[in-house]
């Protein structure tokens, strides 16, 4: 349960305005932030994370004002941002960081409460028995999974992710959608997700949050998304539509060949229709 | 007449400073002509420049190609004592038992005297090198860390920068040199002066590899909460792990070399021994010694490279084999002696 208010928030890189004036509240959803390259959301998610300082404007996290990098906002990167030569389960574990000392972290001394977290984030993303394997010998897909377990780790009550399918072939951005999706419904965080495929977008999202030079050009729930909406967001680009929505996020994950033997996914208590 | 000045015209046209015509074209051609010319003129004075620096160099040296025929002999008696002969079985071959004598008279590698390891003057080098390079180890890492602009921000980083570059300016031989007054002539002082040594060379080699770390894992651990000695460790150092592994390795490889060449100036193993003989004339067991070395220096080539490519993603560190490592081992030690390192 967690309520991101983005008030008033403006960016400028020297003479370029990244951000202009942009303010929503986000409260238990699946947010998804749309736009075309350029348009300010990497921004505006470097913004809640940390990684930047906005020029203006305040963000809140359940009411308090946020700054600076913190384990309670995890983060997913378009290019996984793992430690590539060591395993998918000490990567999970280095979201546990901030809850340790540097030298207990070196040794890994972290708590058992933490380690067992890090392995049951790494199944929640369907990765338990590969947690031993080296992150550089993993699918670009499963990297991402890491990723998402790593943000788990920390226990966050807000989860970002920019652009975590991008890179990744149609399969696998569906696969790794489905339990970024499972990861905030089972955790009961708060997600914003910025995304470049709005069919992907339309099926997972909640929430839709587009921006345009900056600025925010609409903030709709799922039944207001329509193609003109879109049309305006991009122009009037032809190979973007909404793709028909059949299926529920948990037959997508049971449809992926690659996961087909592990355990049935847990229950929950959402379908998304068309 | 005529004649003449077309030959000295169509010289001018060859060098490009010639009358060749109107077209773009037929100019161009010109140009590249005097760009041409231009080249082989700096060519030439390069040639000249190099040609009298060498000349010099062989005045200075006192080089005389006489002296070589005349000492012919003589080096060829040399090379009797060197490799003494022999037959084995009617067939002539070199007297190894000559050399196994002396390496076991001498105890040039270990002997069992009452239950009590006697250790050689093969592991005294081995000693000097592996206790020099533990030793140099956490200096470097501290100093090849700190250096990097990543961690600490210009200019501060050139003091640790700069201080590297000092050691490396000053050669592991001279070192031993000038710590001689804390140590002695030793193979304590030789150990130490190879963890000097060690500071400056391993250290750059550590900042040399931060520089290339991308910034995502950085930005990854960042986003964590983690704290800023934490993200140095896990989203930077994690990055160059293996190859750092890989660079003491090596450091390790070139520090038995060197301290071969520092055994030569007192710090006592096979190369104070080498000295001894070569002093006293003793040239079989000279060779001895060389042939220890050279089998010293290039078991630990070989156990070196095996660590590095079993450690390296990229296949960028050659699989040489048994042969390559002990063809390039004499090359090698004369590098580290004298100084030099190749990557």
């Amino acid at each position: 349960m967690s309520t991101l208010k983005v008030d008033n928030v403006s960016k400028q890189y020297g003479e370029v305005t990244a951000l202009d004036q942009v303010s929503f509240e986000v409260e238990d959803e699946f947010a998804v932030l749309l736009g075309e390259s350029g348009a300010g959301k990497s921004t505006l998610l470097r913004c809640i994370n940390g990684l930047t300082d906005p020029t203006a404007g305040d963000i809140y996290l359940d009411g308090e004002t946020i700054s600076g990098s913190q384990t309670d906002v995890g983060m997913i990167f378009q290019q996984h941002n793992l430690v590539d030569g060591v395993s998918a389960y000490l990567n999970a574990l280095t979201g546990s960081l901030n809850r340790v000392s540097m030298v207990e972290s070196v040794l890994q001394w972290q708590s058992r409460e933490d380690k067992l977290r890090s392995l049951e984030a790494l199944e929640t993303v369907g990765l338990l028995e590969e947690g031993h394997q080296r992150v550089s010998q993993m699918s670009g897909g499963q990297q991402q999974r890491v990723g998402i377990a790593r943000a788990l780790v920390q226990d966050p009550r807000l989860l970002l992710a920019d652009e975590p399918v991008a890179s990744l072939d149609p399969s696998s951005a569906e696969t790794v959608m489905g339990y970024l999706w499972k990861a905030a419904d089972e955790h009961d965080v708060t997600a914003l997700v910025s995304l470049h495929q709005v069919n992907i977008a339309a099926h997972f999202g909640d929430r839709f949050i587009g921006l345009r030079d900056g600025q925010k050009l609409f903030d709709v729930r799922r039944d207001e998304l329509t193609p003109a909406l879109i049309d305006d967001l991009y122009g009037n680009v032809e190979t973007v539509g909404l793709a028909e929505q059949k299926k529920t996020v948990e037959d997508l994950i049971a449809d992926d060949p690659d996961d087909s033997d592990e355990e049935p996914m847990t229950e929950t208590q959402r379908g998304i229709e068309a | 007449m005529s004649t003449s000045r077309s030959t000295r015209e169509s010289l001018a046209v060859y060098l490009g400073y010639g009358d060749a015509g109107d077209s773009s074209v037929e100019q161009k051609l010109q140009d590249m002509k005097r760009r041409k010319t231009r080249r082989r003129l700096w060519t030439l004075v390069g040639l000249v420049l190099t040609g009298s620096l060498f000349y010099a160099s062989l005045l200075v040296i006192k080089f005389n190609l006489a002296e070589l025929v005349g000492q012919v002999d003589q080096f060829y008696e040399a090379l009797l004592e060197y490799f003494p002969p022999t037959t084995y079985l009617g067939v002539p071959f070199v007297d190894v038992g000559a050399y196994l004598r002396f390496i076991v008279e001498e105890n040039l590698i270990l002997t069992i005297e009452g239950g009590q390891i006697v250790w050689g003057a093969m592991f005294v080098t081995m000693a000097v090198a592996f206790a020099g390079t533990v030793l140099g180890l956490p200096l470097a890492l501290f100093f090849g860390v700190m250096s990097s602009e990543r961690v600490v921000p210009y200019p501060f980083n050139f003091v640790f920068r700069g201080t590297m570059s000092l050691i490396r300016a000053i050669p592991g031989l001279v070192w031993f040199l000038i710590l001689i007054p804390l140590a002695g002539v030793t193979p304590f002082t030789g150990a130490l002066a190879i963890m000097v040594d060690t500071t400056g060379y391993l250290g750059r080699l550590f900042t040399d590899e931060l520089e290339e770390i991308e910034d995502g894992p950085i930005e990854g651990i960042r986003s964590t909460g983690a704290s800023r000695s934490q993200i140095v460790s896990f989203g930077m150092l994690s990055q160059v792990f293996r190859q750092f592994i890989a660079w003491i390795a090596f450091d390790l490889e070139h520090n038995v070399r060197a301290a071969i060449g520092l055994g030569i100036i007192g710090a006592g193993g096979l190369g104070l021994e080498l000295y001894i003989q070569r002093q006293t004339f003793n040239y079989t067991e000279m060779m001895a010694c060389i042939i220890l070395i050279f089998l010293l220096a290039a078991s630990v080539e070989l156990a070196s490279q095996r660590v590095r490519s079993a450690l390296r993603d990229d296949d960028d560190v050659e699989q040489s084999g048994i042969v390559e490592a002990f063809a390039n081992a004499p090359k090698n030690i004369l590098a580290s002696t004298m100084g030099r390192r190749e990557r």
